[in-house]
């Protein structure tokens, strides 16, 4: 007879498929999470989260990328130990007591970068980045976490849903029901989180999803067929407000302290046709992060309750 | 809180096996053979209709059969509840390659197919209840490793190689056909997917009277020699025996009309000696195959990587004695 490997010590939260414990590895006394399945009372089985999650998790390992330490089954019920991550990003963007200095938005974008370009090498998607599901490590490392709607790449003929990522940060692809898409909308959603980082606020806060469009293109410009050459195929198209592109002044006002390469990265990120739109590595290569201030070094980035 | 004593068990994933160990598992699992590959082959033909039905890529089948044919390697077969098994199969591949289906259409179209004209409301719920607790089972049975079944699906890997090679396009047609019906095969178990493709391609070239198989090396194509032979004479042995009832057979290509068992004799008699994937000598010591599989265990753990595994066997280290005042 053996000790079980894994206690769970303390419950801090439960959403639709699963349970989360705190606890800790019995063998090197490392603090994890846990993620219980909820495995009854679904009507179709085993939850596609946590499937999901699982699937892609297994797929990489890498610093930006939440660590899926093992799964087992106890009790049969599926567990799925990840590693523990005391805060995310949204709990420091809305703290008033924390300030941000351009290092560290510069520091947590760098991070959500790597982090998604990990992703989309490997071909997977990851289709619900928030600041929420941007978890930081206790050395300040931050990690893409909640594979839960990810999938992969795909044949180019599959069929994809457009009911992927949270409103706020649905690229306009899928606003208007594409369903075909690629990490395009990855990368629109780290351009609206950036642009909250610069705000402290949510950038493209929509009621539903028809105020979504609405408040997307009143920021960022109705897309046209010149500049978007399908645009006008999307049955949606046609039943929208014009407005006219924001000029880069606006831009500046909007966004005060940020840099010329700031406001440019963070436009190419926003750029509503997809195929223009920056990838990963255009992002990651871009002035903004050669230029002063270096990013801050994660250790030294503000914490929840001060440094 | 208080440490339980219980029982735990950690499992390394060995999602391929050699087809000695295989048998060697089917011992605990399978008494009777013959009756086993005869329901193997209906509900090959059973999940065939029900792909059919629901217009499911060829990938949905592929990984369902992986999944039956696995989840029989460490879990009794049952006649009872084979047919049971096969749509808790079917219905996870639907969500392991994401062509998803609500468990109630799954049901009602696997009750249906079963012969079950009226199907009552509790038939129904009791075969989505069998349904979602086998569910758990196979994937258990698979360790949890969502590494194989993943992207690379034995068909659409196949015309990828056959365009890198230069191959025709009726060449791929039938080399497609020949996959088809590995898919019946235990090969499924012993070699990965895109193995598998090349010797489909190989087969088909040998098959052509003016084609020779490109001379390749298999590394290019992450692949071995031996890997390619194991489903290589697998197939021919499988055609040479029932080519009668194998699908090529009513589904040969323009072109290819002629090909029949003295065609697949042939093509072993010039392939030499039988060969493939080296047997392990300690088939009779591996625990993992030899003993049958406790699921009452309450922790079970699932690995991918054996360094986990080294990793927990190290002691643990005792905390840093004080020191000694001098």
């Amino acid at each position: 007879m053996l000790r079980n490997e894994y206690t769970k010590e303390k419950r801090v939260g439960e959403g639709t498929y699963a349970v989360v414990y705190l606890g800790t590895k019995q063998s090197n006394n490392r603090k994890i999470a846990i993620k219980e399945i909820k495995t009854s009372g679904f009507k179709d089985g085993l939850d596609m989260s946590a499937i999901r999650e699982v699937k892609y998790l297994q797929e990489m390992n890498h610093v930006n990328v939440i660590e899926l330490v093992d799964v087992f089954m106890a009790q049969n019920n599926l567990n799925l130990v990840l590693e523990f991550l005391p805060a995310d990003l949204e709990m420091i963007i809305k703290d008033q007591s924390i300030l941000f200095t351009p290092a560290d938005i510069k520091s947590w974008l760098l991070m959500t970068l790597r982090g998604v370009h990990h992703c989309h090498r490997n071909f997977i998607l990851h289709r619900d980045l928030k600041p929420n599901n941007l978890l930081l490590g206790p050395d300040g490392q931050l990690k893409l976490a909640d594979f839960g709607l990810a999938r992969n790449l795909g044949s180019p003929q599959d069929l994809l849903t457009s009911n992927v990522v949270t409103r706020w940060y649905r690229a306009p692809e899928l606003l208007f029901g594409a369903r075909h898409y690629t990490g395009a909308i990855d990368m629109w959603s780290v351009g609206v989180i950036f642009a909250e980082l610069m705000l402290r606020i949510p950038y493209l806060p929509g009621k539903d999803d028809v105020d979504q469009i609405d408040v997307t293109f009143r920021a960022l410009g109705t897309p046209t067929d010149k500049d978007w050459p399908e645009i006008s195929t999307f049955s949606a198209y046609n039943k929208i407000q014009f407005y006219p592109p924001p000029s880069r002044d606006e831009l500046r006002k909007r966004f005060i302290a940020a840099t010329e390469n700031a406001l440019y990265l963070m436009s190419g990120m926003l750029s509503l046709n997809p195929h223009k739109r920056w990838d990963s590595i255009k992002a990651l290569t871009s002035q903004y992060f050669v230029e002063l201030p270096e990013p801050t070094t994660p250790e030294e980035l503000p914490k929840l309750g001060g440094k | 809180m208080s440490v339980n004593q219980f029982q735990t068990q950690i499992v390394l994933s060995r999602p391929y096996l050699t087809r000695e160990q295989i048998k060697t598992a089917q011992k605990n699992t399978i008494p009777d053979r013959r009756s086993y590959n005869q329901r193997r082959i209906m509900v090959f033909k059973f999940l065939c209709d029900m792909c059919t039905q629901f217009k499911f890529p060829r990938r949905t089948l592929e990984t369902a059969m992986y999944f039956y044919q696995r989840y029989h390697i460490f879990n009794k077969f049952e006649t009872e509840i084979c047919y049971d098994v096969a749509t808790s199969c079917l219905f996870l591949s639907c969500k392991q390659v994401e062509t998803m289906k609500k468990i109630t259409e799954i049901c009602l179209e696997s009750l249906r197919l079963r012969g079950m004209l009226k199907i009552s409301p509790e038939a129904l719920d009791n075969c989505k209840k069998r349904v979602i607790q086998l569910e758990l089972r196979i994937l258990e049975t698979c360790c949890f490793d969502y590494r194989i079944n993943q992207t690379i699906h034995i068909d659409e890997i196949l015309c990828k190689f056959g365009k890198e090679l230069l191959l025709s396009y009726d060449l791929c047609h039938l080399a497609w056909l020949v996959a088809f019906d590995a898919l019946k095969l235990e090969v499924l178990l012993m070699v990965p997917q895109h193995t598998i493709a090349l010797a489909a391609l190989r087969i088909a070239c040998e098959l052509s009277p003016d084609v020779t198989w490109p001379n390749v090396r298999y590394q290019l194509f992450e692949s071995d020699e031996s890997s390619l032979n194991e489903v290589y004479f697998d197939l021919l042995n499988f055609y040479i025996n029932v080519f009668e009832l194998s699908d090529l057979k009513d589904n040969l290509p323009p072109g290819f009309e002629t090909v029949g068992v003295e065609s697949f004799i042939q093509l072993k008699k010039s392939a030499g000696r039988e060969r493939g994937l080296k047997e392990p000598d300690n088939l009779a010591s591996d625990a993992y195959i030899t003993k049958e599989r406790d699921f009452s265990i309450r922790e079970r753990r699932y690995v991918l990587s054996r360094k986990r595994i080294n990793e927990e066997n190290l002691p643990v280290k005792p905390p840093p004695a004080k020191k000694e005042k001098t």
